[in-house]
């Protein structure tokens, strides 16, 4: 075998594998477009394959009621984790939110025979800090944004048991040990639950709520089937 | 010409010569423009919020916004929301640099001004103005709206 033909099998080779690369590439792509996952566009919201069943947990709402896995359940719940003294990212997010639930309950049209009508949506603000988040500091919070959203709060314990079942990382990091002086680190994704209180999709920011509340309603309806 | 009216001749010349950069600074003060400021209404109990607002550098010169103060804050901080691995954090920003012809936006879950401490209640449609400084001394002050 002379240096031209081993050369000559070396761009052969080259090309086959190139081949064989962008043959396996395209049908990533094409099985990924057939599945579950990006039946809804990826951009803002991502369905979970499979949904996550969710496990007791015990946190209070800012009326002082138990906030459990019983609240999840016969319900579209959006979760977002946040605290008060938060100035941009915590009052853009509800606001958001706001107008997800304005824009999906303008276009869910009113049920005459009550069986028919689409689960109800809940709108949750989780503050991961109960030390400055009194309930009643919360209250205010969360309904300034809209009268229905609910504001909750707990032990550091529960609040990391749902945190960690969501996969919702925060942290809180004191600028001077001991202060009331910190600072809060938290996801800025909201998480939706689905009336089974299975963690269903997560949507992540930019959040827009045209975006969230379009990309809900096909969720919904591939779940229920369509309002009628 | 006597030797009086000599004497008036080097204040004028002084004069002159300094009077083109007089306008030009007055000028370039002029030249930084901002447009859609606003504030968020904060809900009751908070004593924080945060501003926004475009801001533009028509001038010919670098400009460096270093911070900005309000009669109607007990505090203000140029802030940046970050987001890493899905992480919200906010950071300090001790200077924004904007370039002649350079615009930035100071927008929601970006670039903000963190307002603490309201010396008043603030409620949609009311205005508060806030002093923007920049590098050199130049102040542009702006009324930024209440909004929700």
């Amino acid at each position: 075998m002379n240096a031209l033909t081993i050369k000559f099998g070396l761009t052969i080779a080259t090309v086959v594998l190139a081949a064989v690369l962008a043959g396996s590439f395209v049908a990533t792509i094409y099985r990924e477009q057939n599945s579950r996952g990006t039946l809804l566009p990826t951009q803002g919201m991502t369905v979970l394959p499979s949904p996550k069943q969710i496990t007791a947990f015990s946190l209070t709402d800012h009326e002082q009621h138990s906030f459990d896995l019983a609240s999840l359940k016969g319900k579209w719940s959006f979760l977002f984790f946040g605290f008060t003294s938060c100035p941009d990212i915590c009052p853009t997010t509800l606001s958001v939110l706001a107008g997800v639930r304005n824009k999906v309950a303008d276009r869910t049209p009113a049920l005459k025979p009550a069986a028919a009508a689409a689960t109800p949506m809940q709108f949750v603000f989780i503050s991961v800090d109960p030390k400055r988040d009194t309930p009643a500091k919360l209250g205010q919070y969360v309904t300034h944004f809209d009268s229905s959203f609910n504001g909750v709060t707990g032990s550091n314990s529960e609040l990391g048991n749902l945190a960690r079942q969501l996969g919702a990382v925060y942290e809180l990091s004191a600028t001077t040990p001991g202060s009331d002086d910190y600072r809060v680190f938290h996801t800025s994704a909201v998480f939706l639950v689905d009336p089974l209180a299975r963690y269903h999709a997560v949507l992540s920011s930019p959040h827009d709520a045209e975006t969230i509340s379009k990309r809900f309603l096909v969720l919904r309806e591939l779940e229920e089937g369509p309002v009628r | 010409m006597r030797r009086r009216e000599w004497l008036l001749v080097g204040p004028c010349v002084a004069l002159l010569s300094v009077a083109p950069q007089l306008t030009l600074a007055a000028d370039d003060d002029h030249r930084v423009t901002v447009r859609d400021a606003w504030i968020r209404e904060s809900p009751p109990g908070v004593d924080m919020t945060a501003g926004y607002m475009s801001m533009r550098n028509n001038g010919t010169r670098q400009q460096v916004l270093i911070g900005a103060s309000s009669a109607g804050f007990g505090e203000v901080m140029i802030h940046r929301t970050t987001e890493k691995d899905g992480m919200a954090a906010m950071m300090h920003t001790s200077q924004i640099e904007l370039a002649p012809n350079a615009s930035v936006a100071f927008a929601p879950g970006g670039l903000h001004l963190m307002l603490m401490n309201p010396t008043q209640a603030l409620r949609v449609g009311d205005r508060v103005n806030i002093n923007l400084q920049f590098q050199g001394g130049l102040v542009v002050p702006f009324a930024f709206e209440v909004r929700k």
